[in-house]
């Protein structure tokens, strides 16, 4: 891609792409070039990608309201973080305009009224067991700090209490403040993923999980956790 | 004229009958001992000639087969007319004599009668399979007087040798013949010897000795029960040489002691009285032997033996631990000086322990492995407990401390000091925090280096070789570094000398000795911004204007903190030598200038933490010797008090060493080894997977414990550390098996 054609060139492309239709309007809206955008765009990181490449944009914050709005769901509604997982998105509240319309296109999307109907569809994804880990397992990289390893415990927590509302696990809430009281640092990736293998695998008498494995670390803790406290009581064998 | 040949005249059964009939006769009459001279060669070949013409007749006159008959029937006729008779209305010993006798006498007449009929054997028994003339006599014995009168025999026999085992003398020449009979009546097997004689004598045994044993364990204590156990594994033993068959020996052995020994074993071992555990408190060696070897034939025997050993060490070594920490919790923690004479009696003490035990797995338990297994785990268990608060490791320390420093508490010869420091580096084989030790022993290494108070050099150097034995060469390298620091500190003096000599614009004037440490050999030490006298500080550039001449591209950092100085002070009666860290000289030097100074002062002209200075202070005003006076004259500082020279200070030495109180810095060391575990448990963790590139967590722990030989690694520490390399991107999960980890390169 060209430098100074490039933004051009890409809407061109798109516009010739799709033809011309009602969609056009919506992006102009969501797309905010990076020299007017008013809201903070990230870490320092991302600005210095952005201004490597200024021609690359990004639907942020404010897009994203506009987004949901037009397709009718709360921004905080989980169905966003689907969407994020389709467009492979890198960062929760930023779709670049690379991810956002490869997410599109992928996704068979060229009208509002498609985009609302797929929204149904994807929350379906979510009940299907194997879509549901990916989206488990990408939501750790989509929701930490760029440039950070390990996710803030307070986002991890929130991150939890959504995903887990949609495949129950009636432990989560104990576990939330277990790490609360105990913890109190960032998850590491391999905790997050660990843990939902936890909660699918291990019974909530906790008669199947076995401490010399190879459980993380804090895994370990929150099972000594729940049976110091009595929350679990835990067959003797 | 016709010559006829001379056919003989066939012999007709009858007569030729007649001579074999006398045969036979004399032979019983020779049997019964009645007066019967001997057969002659000539008797013998007549009878023997006569059967053999009556068998190569031709018939209707050849008499083979009725002569095999009539072989049988003689035998036959002798059995049941005389010898059944003879057994039928006799017992016990009487029969036994009798039945001796007449087998004997069965088979004397088998082996004539056989000689007189054995024409037969020659053809007619072979070509018609018959059995042999042998064959018959035996069978005939054993069907006829065998099977009348064995029960009987049997009976009699073992009433003897219960006789015997009652104490009476017996017979023991008829017993053996007897129970011969019975042995040969098998011809080879020894199903008869079995199942007539063997079983029934067995049951009778187990019997006997069952209710033998019954009332010993009553009233026998453990010693004396074993001695027991032993004369009768003996006189059973005895037994079979003297009339039993060799094969019943090993299982009357086992039934003798299984009702003896394993019925009872445990009630034997754990008697309060006199058990297992009573005889190895009171050291019986003898007994203790006495029960290995009786143990050891017997299932699991030796196992539970160990198990008791193992306890009866682990508490002994665990009341050691409760003793010291009564002490340290009694007494209040200024007394540091009795905490200390307890932690050396208590090392003492663990030695003293060991030494007692270490005869008894050697001679009295052979040396087995089992018993050294369990001595081990033993003080395994109790030396890795924390002892009046602090580790076994930091105890051995001190130990090996109080015994290389000048001035320590115990008194003994070159030869006994080397036994005692091989014997605490075998404490240390117990212990799992060996790199605690290794830092602990640091620390302590140094002053006693830095501070010249190593009372023997060799035995410093001897101590390290010991360690390396028994721990590799990577366990003593930083120490043996340190001591080699010290020669080559004196070579470096040596050389700074010189130099002071040749350059004596630099020499400052006052006499300054430096050592040079490596960094990495020595514990690590508080750098500070102390201000240095003046008059120091001349000596510290002459050094360090020499030091490059000698090696260059080295930084030097000074650790005043850790110097000595000898320093003159006037006092109104008397002039005494001061020796002294060189912070305290510092302080001494600032009264040079003024005569009286408050502690803020004090604190801002040497630029030092308030803990240092109080330290310092408190050496100099509060304890033995008061070189300074304080204002107010309390026996603690604050930061009001205001000091001042004490010139009115004496003493009967001309020269007096102010010691300075150390810092317990516990607390700090056990930090520098947690952190350094981190690092070991990384690197082998890495070292493993890099070679076996995928491994289950099971194995990798198993190896990781394994390969760590200087401490115990905590499974909690290993698993965070095996996370931590997750997250560095060291190692993966395997996406299928969770178990599995996998090296990135």
């Amino acid at each position: 891609m060209e430098e100074e054609e490039a933004g051009t060139m890409v809407h061109t492309n798109f516009y010739c792409h799709l033809g011309n239709w009602g969609i056009l309007k919506k992006l102009e809206q969501w797309f905010i070039p990076i020299s007017m955008s008013p809201w903070k765009l990230g870490e320092k990181a991302a600005l210095q990608a952005l201004k490597a490449n200024p021609y690359v944009d990004m639907i942020v914050v404010d897009g994203i309201s506009l987004l949901c709005t037009d397709l009718q769901v709360d921004p905080q509604d989980i169905v966003m973080l689907v969407v994020s997982w389709h467009m492979k998105a890198a960062t929760m509240c930023e779709f670049s305009r690379q991810e956002f319309i490869g997410g599109l296109q992928s996704l068979g999307i060229d009208t509002i009224e498609k985009f609302r109907e797929k929204l149904s569809y994807m929350r379906s994804e979510l009940r299907d067991d194997q879509r549901f880990r990916e989206i488990y397992n990408f939501s750790f990289g989509w929701a930490k700090e760029k440039g950070q390893k390990s996710l803030a415990l307070e986002t991890a927590i929130g991150m939890w209490q959504l995903l887990f509302a949609e495949w129950h696990w009636p432990l989560v809430d104990h576990w939330c403040q277990f790490l609360q009281l105990k913890h109190n640092k960032a998850i590491s990736r391999d905790t997050w993923s660990q843990l939902l293998e936890f909660a699918k695998t291990i019974d909530l008498q906790l008669s199947n999980y076995d401490e010399e494995g190879a459980w993380p670390y804090l895994i370990d803790e929150f099972v000594e956790y729940l049976t110091e406290n009595g929350i679990v009581q835990r067959p003797q064998n | 004229m016709k010559r006829k040949r001379a056919v003989p005249k066939p012999i007709l059964f009858g007569e030729g009958w007649e001579v074999i009939e006398q045969g036979v006769t004399k032979m019983k009459r020779i049997l019964e001992g009645l007066p019967e001279p001997p057969f002659t060669s000539e008797e013998y070949m007549k009878i023997y000639t006569r059967i053999h013409d009556m068998c190569i007749q031709r018939s209707p006159h050849d008499t083979t087969e009725k002569l095999y008959t009539k072989y049988k029937e003689v035998i036959m006729e002798y059995i049941t007319s005389v010898v059944l008779p003879s057994l039928k209305d006799k017992h016990d010993e009487f029969l036994l004599r009798e039945l001796v006798i007449r087998w004997s006498n069965h088979k004397i007449m088998s082996k004539w009668l056989s000689r007189f009929f054995s024409y037969l054997s020659r053809f007619f028994i072979k070509r018609n399979s018959l059995p042999s003339l042998d064959e018959v006599a035996f069978t005939c014995f054993r069907d006829q007087v065998y099977k009348e009168t064995k029960g009987k025999v049997k009976d009699a026999a073992i009433s003897l040798i219960d006789q015997e085992r009652c104490g009476e003398q017996i017979d023991r020449g008829l017993l053996k013949n007897v129970i011969e009979i019975f042995v040969e009546i098998g011809t080879g097997k020894m199903d008869y010897y079995k199942n007539d004689f063997e079983e029934e004598m067995l049951k009778e045994t187990t019997a006997y000795y069952s209710r033998k044993a019954s009332n010993w364990i009553l009233i026998e204590s453990f010693p004396d029960y074993m001695l027991k156990v032993e004369e009768c594994l003996r006189r059973e033993k005895d037994r079979v040489v003297h009339y039993l068959h060799a094969t019943s020996e090993p299982k009357l052995i086992e039934q003798v002691r299984h009702e003896v020994l394993c019925v009872y074993s445990s009630q034997l071992l754990e008697n309060e009285k006199s058990g297992c555990c009573v005889l190895i408190q009171e050291h019986k060696v003898d007994d203790l032997s006495r029960m290995y070897k009786l143990f050891s034939k017997i299932d699991d025997g030796l196992c539970r033996i160990s198990q008791i050993y193992k306890k009866h060490v682990t508490v002994e070594g665990t009341t050691l631990v409760k003793k010291a920490d009564d002490v340290a919790s009694n007494k209040e923690a200024e007394k540091r000086v009795v905490v200390g004479l307890q932690e050396q009696t208590f090392v003492r003490e663990v030695i003293e322990l060991h030494d007692k035990n270490m005869p008894l797995v050697n001679d009295c338990f052979q040396n087995h492995t089992l018993f050294r297994k369990v001595l081990k785990e033993a003080f395994e268990i109790f030396l890795n407990k924390t002892v009046a608060g602090s580790s076994t490791a930091e105890l051995l320390v001190n130990y090996c401390d109080n015994i290389l420093k000048k001035g320590g508490s115990e008194k003994h010869s070159d030869e006994a000091i080397e036994q005692i420091l091989e014997k605490a580096v075998n404490l240390l084989g117990y212990i799992y925090d060996k790199d605690l030790f290794v830092e602990f022993y640091r620390k302590k290494l140094a002053r006693r280096l830095l501070f010249d108070k190593s009372a023997n050099e060799d035995h410093e150097r001897s101590i390290l070789t010991k360690l390396k034995q028994q721990n590799g060469t990577h366990f003593t390298s930083k120490l043996e570094g340190m001591v080699t620091d010290m020669t080559l500190a004196r070579e470096t003096q040596a050389d700074f000398k010189d130099y002071l000599q040749c350059n004596p614009r630099t020499n400052p004037g006052i006499d300054l000795s430096v050592t040079v440490l490596t960094t990495g050999f020595w514990p690590s030490y508080r750098s500070s911004d102390f201000h240095l006298p003046f008059e120091m500080t001349k000596c510290i550039q002459a050094f360090t204007e020499f030091y490059p001449t000698k090696t260059n591209s080295r930084k030097l950092t000074w650790i005043y903190s850790l110097g000595t100085c000898n320093i003159t002070a006037k006092f109104e009666l008397q002039t005494i030598e001061l020796i002294v860290t060189t912070y305290q000289a510092a302080v001494l030097l600032l009264f040079n200038d003024s005569n009286r100074l408050s502690y803020s002062e004090i604190m801002s002209q040497l630029n030092l933490a308030d803990d240092d200075v109080v330290r310092l202070l408190q050496s100099l005003c509060c304890l033995k010797y008061k070189i300074l006076n304080k204002e107010p004259n309390t026996n603690s500082i604050s930061s009001d008090d205001v000091f001042a020279f004490n010139s009115k200070f004496t003493n009967k030495m001309r020269r007096i060493r102010i010691p300075l109180p150390i810092v317990d810095e516990k607390k700090k060391i056990l930090e520098v080894v947690d952190k350094d575990r981190k690092y070991v448990v990384d690197a082998c963790l890495i070292r493993i997977m890099k070679s076996r590139k995928v491994l289950n967590h099971q194995q990798l722990i198993t190896e990781c414990v394994e390969q760590l030989k200087v401490f115990k690694p905590d499974l909690k520490l290993i698993k965070k550390r095996i996370e931590d390399l997750i997250n560095r991107e060291y190692l993966e999960r395997d996406s299928e098996n969770l178990n599995l980890y996998r090296y990135l390169a």
